[in-house]
């Protein structure tokens, strides 16, 4: 069941309204192990940074972003209005040391179980999910 | 999301912000941290301990910091990361080359 959509609009929005949209979503969800909240959330403002980073790409968007909790996994998805991105999702290493970016999709691969990408009905879809600590 | 810097002694500056260390705040820091070298403080300790969360964004700025720490002479350490700082620096592997201390004071005390 879905306890409630974040509609995110840029420029307006930044990433700061995800953070506030996740922290509403785990208070009703008290149970859950710290560690699993700390990486999904991890992951969930990566991937949702990205989304953004398009956006400042000198093109707005407009994207729905939810949380799923079911007794086995934490479930993220979010659907934007950008164009179809060309994005290879086979495992990537870890950048050098010194990098100053381009770790953000190595991390979501590694906090959480499912990291998927498809282009659905002009929007773009991206899925993440983890399995939960006790399941 | 403000940084404030204080002065620990001659050569070293203590950071210190409060919230998340994000895509929005990262540029703040880069630039918090390069006026302390700017003016005379290449040594600089990055107070984490009221920072609730980072990501990849905030741990490239801190990358930037530190290389233009050690250009200008010094060096930049951290202290007090959270759980989920630590998180993030040990799944970069950077826990290595980001030194973490216990406070600022204790970050420059060699």
């Amino acid at each position: 069941m879905i306890d409630e959509i974040l509609t995110l609009r840029t420029p307006q929005d930044d990433i700061n309204v995800v953070h506030a949209y996740i922290e509403r979503i785990w208070t009703l969800y008290p149970d859950l192990d710290m560690m699993d909240r700390l990486r999904f959330e991890t992951a969930l403002i990566e991937l949702a940074a990205n989304v953004i980073k398009h956006a400042d790409e000198g093109r707005s968007i407009v994207a729905d972003i939810s949380i799923v909790i079911d007794d086995d996994y934490i479930h993220g998805r979010i659907s934007d209005s950008s164009p179809a991105v060309k994005v290879d999702l086979t495992r990537r290493d870890m950048p050098d040391e010194d990098a100053e970016s381009g770790r953000g999709i190595a991390f979501i691969q590694r906090l959480v179980d499912v990291l998927h990408y498809e282009r659905r009905d002009d929007e773009n879809l991206w899925v993440i999910e983890k399995r939960r600590a006790h399941a | 999301m403000e940084f404030v810097t204080h002065q620990l002694d001659e050569l070293v500056a203590v950071v210190r912000g409060e919230g998340r260390l994000n895509m929005v705040s990262a540029p703040l820091l880069r630039e918090a941290v390069s006026d302390a070298i700017t003016s005379g403080r290449p040594r600089v300790v990055i107070d984490l301990s009221a920072i609730e969360f980072m990501d990849s964004s905030g741990l490239g700025a801190l990358v930037g910091c530190l290389k233009t720490a050690r250009q200008a002479g010094g060096d930049l350490r951290i202290s007090a990361p959270s759980e989920q700082v630590v998180m993030v620096l040990q799944l970069s592997n950077l826990d290595r080359i980001l030194t973490s201390y216990p406070t600022p004071e204790a970050a420059f005390s060699d």
